[in-house]
C-alpha cells in the first residue's frame, strides 16, 4: 500500500515539476523586457540596464529557471522564486504587487463559491441520483433525467445570465430584494450575508454539475445494487434507507469522488464565468481582467496556482480512493 | 409459347444482401436517441447553411448596421418586425441573421478543433498504449500535464500571447481558438485510445498477427484501429458540443471570437453587458437558444450512438 500510495504522489510530483517548467517558458515569452516594464516611464537606457543587471535578465536561461524555481533576486522588495511558503507566482508590473499577494487577496472568494457549490450540487445530486436509482423507470427518474440533460446542455454563462435575469431583475421590479446582484462579504463578518451574496453564483455552478453527478450516482447505484452484499443486507433486515445510504453508496462512492475532485479544482482555478456575470471578485475574474488588459504576470500566476490546485486533489482524490479500496486494508 | 414464360424463380432471387454501412444505419437509427439528436443536428446544419440565404432574403449583412431602421428614437433596439425577425441589437444588427451566422462559426470551429484534436490525440494514444514501457510512461505524464492546466486561464495567457506589441492579433483569432481547443482535448482522445489499445495489444487477434509475422505497422493499422476507431468516433461526438461551448465561452469572455464577426458567446456577451436584453429578450433569446438546441442536439446523437456501438457501455 505504502508502494503504491508513493507511486501516487511519485507521479504528481513530477507532473507538478513539468508544469511549472513549462510555465517558465511561457513566463519567458510573455514578458517582454520586464526591466523596461520595472523602471520609471522616461528612464534612460542605463538604468533600464541597471534594472536588468539588478533582475539578473542578462544570465542564461538556466540560471534564470534556477532563480524562477528557487531563490531569485527580489523585484522591488519582494523575493521571487517558488521554494516559498507562499511560492512567489511572479510580480505584477501593472499592479506593482506581487502576484501571490493579489492570488490570496483573492481566494477567498473563489473558495467560498467552490466549496458552497460543491456542498450544494453533492447533496442534491446524491439525493436525487439514489432517489432515481431507487424508482428506476418510473415517472421520477423520467423527470430526473430530463432536469439532469437540460442542466448539463446549458452553458454555465447561460443559465447564470437566466438565474440573474429571473432571481435577480424579476424579483427586485416586485419588489423582493432575496438577493443581491453582485458583490461578495466575508463569511467572518456575516455569514447570513455571505449566504445571501453567493446563492445565485452557488445556484449556477450547481445546475451543471448536478446533471453530471446524478446520472453518474444512479448508474453507479444501480451497478452496485445488483451485488450479493446488497440481497445479503436485505434478508437481515437492514431498513430500506440504509441499504441506499449506507452500503450501496458507499461502495457506488469513488468515480464519483474522483470526479468531484476534479470539478472542484477546476472551479478553484478560476469560475471564471460565473464570477464575471455575478460580479463576484474573485482569482478568476482578476485572471481575466488581466488578460484583457495585457498583464501576463497575473495571468500566468492564476495558471500555475491552478494548475496546483488541479495536481493537488487529484493526488488528495487518488490517495482517498486507495485508502478506500478494501483491497489496500491492512 | 412455353419459351417466352419466365421462370417464376427469377422473381425471388434476392437482392443483393443490404450492405454493412446501410445495416448500421438502419441499427442507428432504430436508436431513439439517434432519431432526435440527428433531427435536430440537421436542423442546426439547416440554419447554419441558410445563413447566406436569409440574410440576401432580409437584406442584412451579419455585420451590417441599421441605425436608422433598427433602432428607435431613444436609441433602443426594436422588437422583431417582419423586417427585423428576431429584433436587432444594440447596434442595430439583425439578431437573426446574426445567429445564423453564428451557427457557421460554431461549427466552423468546434469541428476542426474536435478533429484535429481526434487525430492527434488517437495517434498519440494507439502509440503510447502499443509500445507500453518507457514510452508509455513518458506519454502518459504528458497527457497528465496536459489535462492539469485549466482551460479558460491559459487559454486566457495563450491568447494574450497572440496580442503583439500594438495589442493586434498576430495570427487571427479563430485560429488560435481552434488551436487552443484542440491542444486541450487531445489528451482526452490519447487518454481512451491509450486504454482501448493496451486491452487490445494482448488479444488473440494481435498475438496471431505477431505470429505470422506482421510488421507493427501492419498490426497497427489493420487490426487496432478498425476496432477502435468506432468508439474515437462516437468520442468525437461526445467533445464536439464540449468544444463548442469552450468557443463560445472563450468568445463570451471577449478573447475568442471578436465582434463584429458574430459568434453565439460575444452576442450573448453583449446582450448581458448592456443589458438590452431586459428590454428585448430576443436579443439573449436568439443565440441562447441556438447554442443551447446545439447542445442538446449533439448530446442525444452521441448518447445515441454510444448506446448503439459501444458494447461495453450498456445503458444503464
Amino acid at each position: 500500500m505504502v508502494k503504491q500510495f508513493s507511486s501516487v504522489v511519485l507521479r504528481s510530483i513530477s507532473t507538478l515539476v513539468i508544469v511549472l517548467i513549462l510555465s517558465f517558458f511561457i513566463t519567458r515569452i510573455a514578458y517582454r523586457n520586464p526591466a523596461a516594464m520595472l523602471a520609471p516611464r522616461n528612464a534612460t537606457q542605463e538604468s533600464i540596464d541597471a534594472v536588468a543587471r539588478a533582475l539578473r535578465l542578462d544570465d542564461p536561461w538556466y540560471l534564470q529557471l534556477w532563480y524562477y524555481l528557487f531563490r531569485g533576486p527580489d523585484i522591488q522588495g519582494a523575493p521571487m522564486g517558488l521554494m516559498h511558503w507562499p511560492p512567489a507566482l511572479g510580480y505584477s508590473f501593472r499592479k506593482q504587487a506581487p502576484v501571490t499577494d493579489l492570488i490570496l487577496a483573492k481566494a477567498p472568494v473563489t473558495l467560498s463559491l467552490a466549496i458552497g457549490a460543491l456542498v450544494i450540487w453533492m447533496t442534491i445530486a446524491i439525493f436525487s441520483g439514489v432517489a432515481a436509482a431507487r424508482w428506476q423507470g418510473r415517472l421520477i427518474d423520467h423527470v430526473l433525467a430530463f432536469f439532469a440533460y437540460v442542466g448539463l446542455s446549458v452553458p454555465t454563462f447561460l443559465s447564470g445570465i437566466l438565474i440573474s435575469y429571473f432571481l435577480f431583475f424579476q424579483l427586485s421590479n416586485q419588489g423582493i430584494h432575496w438577493f443581491p446582484s453582485s458583490g461578495y462579504v466575508p463569511l467572518s463578518e456575516d455569514p447570513l450575508q455571505w449566504a445571501r451574496h453567493l446563492a445565485l453564483p452557488w445556484a449556477t455552478l450547481a445546475i451543471a454539475e448536478i446533471g453530471l453527478f446524478q446520472r453518474m450516482v444512479r448508474a453507479s447505484m444501480l451497478d452496485v445494487l445488483g451485488h450479493d452484499f446488497i440481497r445479503t443486507a436485505r434478508a437481515k433486515g437492514v431498513p430500506e434507507g440504509r441499504v441506499y445510504f449506507s452500503h450501496a453508496l458507499k461502495s457506488a462512492l469513488n468515480p464519483i469522488l474522483t470526479l468531484g475532485g476534479l470539478e472542484l479544482a477546476a472551479i478553484m482555478g478560476g469560475a471564471i464565468v460565473t464570477e464575471t456575470i455575478f460580479g463576484l471578485d474573485g482569482v478568476g475574474r482578476m485572471a481575466i481582467a488581466a488578460a484583457l488588459e495585457g498583464d501576463f504576470p497575473v495571468v500566468i500566476g492564476t495558471t500555475i496556482f491552478a494548475a496546483s490546485a488541479f495536481i493537488t486533489t487529484t493526488l488528495a482524490v487518488d490517495l482517498v480512493a486507495q485508502w478506500r479500496d478494501p483491497a489496500n486494508r491492512n | 409459347m412455353a419459351d417466352t414464360i419466365h421462370s417464376p424463380v427469377a422473381l425471388i432471387v434476392p437482392r443483393a444482401s443490404p450492405s454493412p454501412g446501410i445495416l448500421l444505419l438502419k441499427r442507428l437509427w432504430r436508436e431513439r436517441a439517434v432519431r432526435t439528436g440527428a433531427v435536430i443536428v440537421g436542423i442546426v446544419l439547416l440554419a447554419a447553411l441558410s445563413a447566406p440565404v436569409v440574410s440576401h432574403l432580409l437584406g442584412h449583412g451579419p455585420m451590417e448596421q441599421f441605425e436608422g431602421t433598427a433602432l428607435d428614437e431613444m436609441g433602443l433596439p426594436i422588437g422583431p418586425t417582419l423586417e427585423f425577425p428576431l429584433g436587432a441589437d444594440g447596434n442595430g444588427r439583425d439578431v437573426l441573421v446574426r445567429t445564423l451566422y453564428g451557427a457557421q462559426v460554431s461549427l466552423l470551429v468546434g469541428v476542426p478543433a474536435t478533429t484535429i484534436a481526434m487525430i492527434i490525440g488517437t495517434a498519440i494514444g494507439l502509440v503510447s498504449g502499443f509500445f507500453a514501457g518507457r514510452t508509455d510512461r513518458i506519454i502518459s505524464q504528458a497527457i497528465d500535464v496536459a489535462l492539469s492546466f485549466p482551460f479558460v486561464v491559459t487559454a486566457l495567457s495563450l491568447l494574450a500571447l497572440n496580442r503583439g506589441g500594438t495589442g493586434q492579433p498576430i495570427v487571427p483569432p479563430m485560429v488560435v481558438v481552434i488551436t487552443i481547443i484542440a491542444l486541450f482535448s487531445w489528451a482526452y482522445f490519447a487518454r481512451l485510445a491509450r486504454g482501448l489499445v493496451l486491452e487490445l495489444r494482448t488479444s488473440p487477434m494481435v498475438e496471431a498477427s505477431r505470429t505470422i509475422g506482421a510488421s507493427w505497422a501492419r498490426i497497427i493499422w489493420f487490426d487496432i484501429l478498425p476496432n477502435i476507431l468506432p468508439t474515437v468516433f462516437v468520442y468525437w461526438a461526445v467533445q464536439l458540443p464540449a468544444n463548442i461551448v469552450a468557443e463560445a465561452t472563450l468568445s463570451f469572455l471577449g478573447v475568442g471570437i471578436q465582434a463584429p464577426m458574430p459568434s453565439w458567446g460575444n452576442m450573448i456577451a453583449e446582450a448581458q453587458r448592456t443589458s438590452l436584453y431586459q428590454e428585448q429578450p430576443w436579443f439573449l433569446a436568439g443565440p441562447g437558444l441556438a447554442l443551447f438546441l446545439t447542445v442538446v442536439g449533439f448530446n442525444t446523437l452521441s448518447a445515441g450512438l454510444r448506446n448503439v456501438l459501444d458494447p461495453n457501455r450498456r445503458r444503464a
